[in-house]
């Protein structure tokens, strides 16, 4: 027995020769907002599938509710479901797609209709619900898959990726609405997505999927500042952490572009490096490690940039602030100096990926 | 401001090119047995077969009215009717179970199976007569609605198949398994999920195969009897009734004869594009 929505323990699956998910366990609490964060083709929609019923698994345990439904048909899991392609039936008006789980299980014309208003409502759909949804445009009929899924008054909800191809304005407005939604029902949500800002916008607790497994979970702030694997570090931030690998010599990381004091653990001769693209800044600064380096090319991020750098034919990001014209400036002379916070740097193992370090304060 | 108007795509117009006129003239050059058939039925008995042929008299429905009263004419149609609709009911029945079954669970060997059920056509007709003539006896199901109905039946799946996997291909199994989350039975998402999204499929795959089944004619000789023979059979025995051909005869319970199904294509040619593509070019419907 578990006081988790929704707990998997053990999950493996299998294509052939091919491993998707492997002893992959994690647990989702009620009233908590957890999302799963995984770079395309590691398994996030296999593992939807899995946790829905409608993938059978090899190996493991799926509990929603502290019951085992590991080979529940998907209908008696009870889980509230808003599928990736927003699956609207066409032949359907918006009102018959909202009250769609409600028919099935044969609920009154009272019931259905109570639901349909509160859920329209929370989504603003309210002057939708007479038309087709081949007359809906693509956020609208997001937000109609979205009603459809929170429709059956349940605690665990399951969003697959809902608003990936949305345009960016509307996706911003669906966070929110997302957000806000979880607070008031105060069930579980559980988000899955490959979008890391989406991740940081929306999670209060953040699961990193990655080589078929759940590498880290934990509150969002925790897992961003500290990392405990490569896959963590790159997966979770956008833009995406910077990379560079090389040795151990005693206290010393030593990689062909700089070299940084570090505190570790264990006996390793290689490390790899992440640094998350805040730990890098233009110019020099005091107890920071600095290199030369080469603009090749600014990425306009709206209230920032995101600066790509070589460093010895390496290449570094990092992000300045619009409003920060010195570095500006000097990112535009040409003659460029990067500085490393040694306090950024995190070491991982280049075999395990798991963290074995941090760099050294120079103050 | 801009002052650039906005054209509303419409039709061509200017002088007719040589082509609409070739496609015109071949138009009406197909059509001219059917308006002969149509034209005489109309035309007073005695004129018919008068040279030149009279284009233009006054139309008379005796023919027509001859032609229905005449011994067997009405039960013709009526068997017709029960075997084609029946059959062509039951194929698209079955023939949406099993797409259905092809389109989602894809059993092992999808394509051979779909390749063998259709080879059952690539024999000719006359090849399978006999076979039948001898199990029909055998089983007593010569000259019985039953019999009809299996065989035209078993004949009208396979197309229907091809026509329906074709369809049913092209609505996502999002939509099967968002229902089966839902707490959907297969039944329920086959049905009320499925079928309506492959209406235009379901009415293709009938408008093939009622065309086929009406215009049967050597299975419906050999397999039928009196009691069950349809108009193809029926036109043919009484062709030569009184000792010589009766054209008016001919003409009226041609013109009777191909009514129902034109009436059919007029009213569903737009499945008959879809349903020649497989489902390939859903957005003209």
């Amino acid at each position: 027995m578990t006081n988790s929505a929704l707990e998997v323990k053990g999950l493996s699956k299998a294509y052939g020769e091919k491993s998707v998910l492997e002893d992959l366990s994690f647990s989702a609490a009620l009233n908590d907002f957890s999302v799963i964060c995984g770079k395309p083709g590691n398994g996030k929609s296999v593992l939807v599938r899995t946790i829905m019923g409608l993938e059978e698994i090899d190996a493991g345990q799926i509990f929603v509710r502290g019951v085992d439904v590991t080979n529940a048909d998907p209908g008696s899991r009870d889980i509230g479901y808003i599928p990736q392609s927003f699956a609207l039936y066409p032949h359907f008006s918006v009102r018959e797609n909202i009250e769609y789980p409600l028919s099935l299980i044969k609920a009154s014309a009272e019931v259905k209709a109570e639901a349909v208003e509160r859920v329209s409502e929370l989504l603003k759909i309210t002057d939708l619900l007479n038309k087709k949804p081949v007359e809906l445009s693509g956020g609208q009929k997001q937000r109609v898959a979205i009603a459809r899924g929170l429709s059956k008054s349940t605690d665990v909800y399951v969003l697959d990726d809902p608003l990936v191809g949305l345009d960016f304005k509307l996706r911003e407005r669906l966070i929110e609405d997302l957000r806000l939604t979880q607070e008031k029902l105060k069930v579980a949500f559980v988000y899955i997505t490959s979008d890391p800002l989406e991740a940081l916008q929306l999670a209060k607790t953040v699961l990193i999927l990655a080589h078929g497994k759940i590498v880290q979970q934990g509150p969002l702030v925790d897992v961003y500042d500290t990392p405990l694997s490569l896959p963590a570090m790159t997966t979770l931030g956008f833009p995406e952490a910077n990379v560079v690998s090389g040795s151990i010599s005693g206290s010393t990381f030593k990689s062909a572009i700089f070299d940084a004091q570090v505190d570790i653990t264990g006996n390793h001769t290689t490390a790899i490096a992440g640094i998350r693209p805040e730990g890098l800044l233009v110019g020099e600064h005091p107890g920071t490690i600095s290199v030369g380096a080469k603009l090749t090319l600014m990425e306009n991020l709206g209230s920032e940039f995101a600066a790509y750098v070589d460093v010895k034919g390496t290449q570094l990001v990092t992000v300045i602030s619009r409003t920060d014209s010195e570095s500006i400036k000097a990112l535009e002379s040409g003659n460029l100096t990067i500085s490393i916070k040694p306090e950024a740097i995190t070491l991982f193992d280049s075999v395990s990926e798991k963290k074995i370090g941090k760099g050294v304060s120079r103050v | 401001m801009s002052t650039t108007t906005v054209m509303k795509p419409s039709r061509r117009k200017g002088p007719i090119s040589f082509l609409t006129i070739l496609g015109w003239f071949t138009a009406i050059l197909f059509f001219l047995p059917i308006a002969w058939i149509i034209s005489t039925a109309l035309k007073p008995k005695n004129t018919v077969l008068d040279i030149p042929p009279k284009f233009v008299f006054m139309p008379t429905f005796q023919n027509l009215v001859d032609a229905v009263s005449f011994s067997n004419t009405l039960q013709y149609f009526v068997h017709s009717a029960i075997y084609s609709f029946t059959s062509v009911f039951l194929a698209i029945f079955v023939a949406f179970l099993a797409s259905y079954s092809f389109s989602r669970f894809k059993p092992a060997g999808t394509d051979f199976l779909m390749f063998l059920l259709l080879s059952t056509r690539f024999v000719p007709a006359a090849a399978f007569v006999i076979p039948f003539f001898q199990l029909f006896n055998v089983l007593k199901l010569k000259d019985s609605f039953l019999g009809l109905i299996i065989f035209y039946t078993m004949f009208s799946i396979p197309f229907s198949v091809w026509i329906l996997k074709g369809f049913m291909d092209g609505v996502s199994t999002k939509f099967d398994e968002t229902g089966m989350v839902y707490g959907a039975s297969r039944w329920h998402i086959m049905f009320k999920v499925v079928l309506p999204q492959v209406r235009s499929g379901l009415v293709a795959a009938f408008v093939f195969n009622i065309i086929f089944v009406w215009n049967e004619f050597l299975f419906n000789f050999q397999l039928g009897g009196l009691k069950t023979y349809g108009i193809p059979v029926g036109l043919f025995t009484s062709i030569t009734k009184g000792g010589q051909v009766d054209w008016s005869f001919v003409a009226s319970i041609g013109t009777l004869y191909v009514m129902p199904l034109a009436l059919v294509i007029f009213f569903f040619q737009k499945y008959l594009l879809v349903g020649l593509t497989f489902g390939t070019v859903r957005g003209e419907v």
